[in-house]
């Protein structure tokens, strides 16, 4: 069942358009991932979908009821978090929350404050000023705000720049059970390819404003046939080179290392081949294509 | 109208009080200043004009009741400015608020603070000049009233300024009301402006408020057409400054509101 759909959604500034008959759909449970480089139109579309910008063509649907004659109703189920807004700073987090709490109609409103503020590690912070917190503490405060009113859908743009590792990881995790156990779906905004790749189900790539592929991480990154092999060759790096240059493929050196462009089947007849000459490598590593790759490639 | 979301941003403007010295101060600070300043002139005044013992109370009085002007523009105007200062206009309208409990929660912002503050200057005339407003009566009700809705037009046009043109008009939030102020006539009678200022004062409502009242002063009783003139007048720009507010909030929809600031 489609919990959201985007139809011809379309964005323009004068002459500037933003964004061009953008059509996608997202399942109930699904994780979204919406890629694209700075400026591709992510975050108008993500705008346009929370209904804080006027499309100036298309129409987007919540739960099959339109968000321009629905807003409250809709509203009402779905939450949003960026690492470009901000909270009152001079509230203390628990305000925050306590207030935003409010604009919803949820039962037990401390309850489920004080289970955020466990969930997202704030317990010890409810009584800070939030222009005391660091920027991942903030992120955190932005996630725990999104979560305030069970949203069964969630849009999340960035949702863990700005965490160390460790709390990005368990972030993730926390995100992925929620989706498990409440099917709540999610559209994802990310820079980190890695994280996308991990997190979600299919991923939509704009740029120019355009949707140029929809498809899951791992068909797409697929498309992309050529594997990075990295090997260290103590002996024979000069016969290495001439067979890539006999072959015509990219290689890239760095010191003892040569990295060669090949595609995946290719490889081992490329192995055998340097064994043939007499070339001996004492470290091998074989990258396959990743969304990077691909991502890279498309843009 | 959901009661809930419009006591959220009542909430937000409680929090925000408590922690802001700022918002604090101009609650008590300045309207104390002003009467310690102006009381002071007006006893000056009163040794030249032994035979006027009324002046110290229609300037006081006019003072007092200018904070219900200011106070009520003042808390819809510097509430979206803080928005926009913390970037939190998209927080608010991500929720499933209406623009209805939106301007709601500005007008009983500006009424509790009007509650607290006014009250206050209240108790500082009687202390430091033995002057007793409450000699107004039920009067008191019409003249309040009116006031407040001219403070609350005001604040809707600034507001939908601001909408539009983001902080680089904010000055209007501290600015405008004054510059409609002389047209009100708070100290003097209309009579005394230039001709061509009294034709602005026949369009500017609380300029019939503050004559009232010095009505009440010196006769006793007001001039009931007076107040009816100041409430139409309010009425229609109430109306046409929430409209252009509303208008403000969806021009400012096709541009973003993460890019209003």
């Amino acid at each position: 069942m489609n919990v959201l759909k985007v139809t011809n959604l379309t964005k323009k500034f004068s002459s500037f358009t933003a964004v061009n008959n953008v059509s996608f759909d997202l399942k109930e449970g699904e994780i979204l991932g919406l890629l694209g480089p700075n400026g591709a139109g992510k975050t108008t579309t993500i705008q346009m979908i929370i209904g804080v910008l006027t499309p100036t063509k298309g129409e987007v649907n919540y739960f099959g009821k339109n968000l321009k004659n629905n807003r409250e109703e809709i509203l009402e189920k779905i939450n949003f978090s960026s690492t470009y807004t901000q909270l009152p700073w001079l509230l203390t987090v628990e305000e925050n929350l306590k207030f935003i709490s409010y604009l919803y109609e949820i039962k037990n409103r401390n309850e489920r404050i004080k289970k955020l503020a466990k969930i997202f590690k704030l317990e010890k912070l409810l009584k800070e000023q939030t222009k005391d917190l660091s920027s991942g503490e903030i992120t955190r405060v932005n996630l725990a705000k999104a979560f305030i009113n069970y949203p069964k859908v969630l849009l999340l743009d960035e949702p863990t720049a700005s965490l160390d590792p460790e709390t990005a990881e368990y972030i993730r995790k926390f995100l992925l059970e929620e989706r498990d156990q409440f099917n709540v779906s999610i559209v994802w905004t990310s820079h980190n390819m890695a994280e996308v790749e991990e997190v979600c189900d299919r991923v939509i790539l704009i740029n120019n404003g355009k949707i140029i592929a929809d498809n899951t991480p791992d068909k797409l990154a697929k498309t992309i046939e050529i594997c990075h092999v990295e090997l260290n060759i103590p002996d024979g790096l000069k016969r290495t080179i001439e067979i890539c240059q006999s072959k015509k493929v990219v290689y890239k050196l760095e010191g003892r290392y040569i990295i060669i462009d090949l595609k995946e089947k290719e490889i081992p007849v490329f192995l055998r081949e340097l064994m043939d000459k007499g070339v001996f490598y004492d470290q091998i590593s074989i990258d396959k294509p990743t969304l990077n790759d691909y991502f890279l490639q498309a843009i | 109208m959901k009661l809930n979301r419009i006591y959220a941003l009542v909430l937000r403007f409680f929090f925000l009080f408590r922690h802001s010295y700022d918002r604090i101060g101009d609650a008590f600070y300045w309207p104390t200043i002003d009467l310690i300043i102006w009381g002071l002139t007006s006893s000056y005044f009163m040794t030249f004009a032994p035979n006027a013992p009324q002046i110290m109370l229609v300037i006081l009085s006019g003072l007092m009741f200018w904070q219900i002007v200011w106070r009520a523009q003042y808390e819809i105007t510097v509430n979206l400015l803080e928005d926009l200062w913390n970037k939190n206009l998209i927080n608010i309208f991500v929720s499933p608020i209406k623009f209805s409990e939106w301007v709601v929660s500005f007008i009983i912002i500006g009424i509790t603070k009007a509650a607290l503050s006014f009250p206050f200057t209240m108790v500082v005339a009687y202390l430091l000049y033995k002057i007793n407003i409450v000699f107004f009566g039920w009067y008191f009700i019409p003249i309040i009233f009116l006031l407040f809705m001219t403070g609350w037009w005001i604040g809707f046009f600034v507001a939908g300024l601001i909408l539009r043109f983001g902080t680089q008009v904010q000055t209007l939030a501290w600015t405008f009301a004054w510059a409609i102020g002389p047209f009100c006539a708070m100290y003097y009678p209309v009579s005394i402006l230039p001709l061509w200022a009294q034709k602005i004062a026949v369009f500017t409502p609380a300029s019939y408020v503050f004559e009232n009242a010095r009505e009440i002063i010196n006769n006793g009783y007001p001039d009931p057409n007076k107040f009816y003139i100041s409430f139409m007048l309010n009425l229609i720009y109430l109306i046409l400054s929430i409209s252009f507010f509303y208008f403000s909030l969806k021009k400012v929809m096709k541009k973003g509101l993460i890019k209003v600031y």
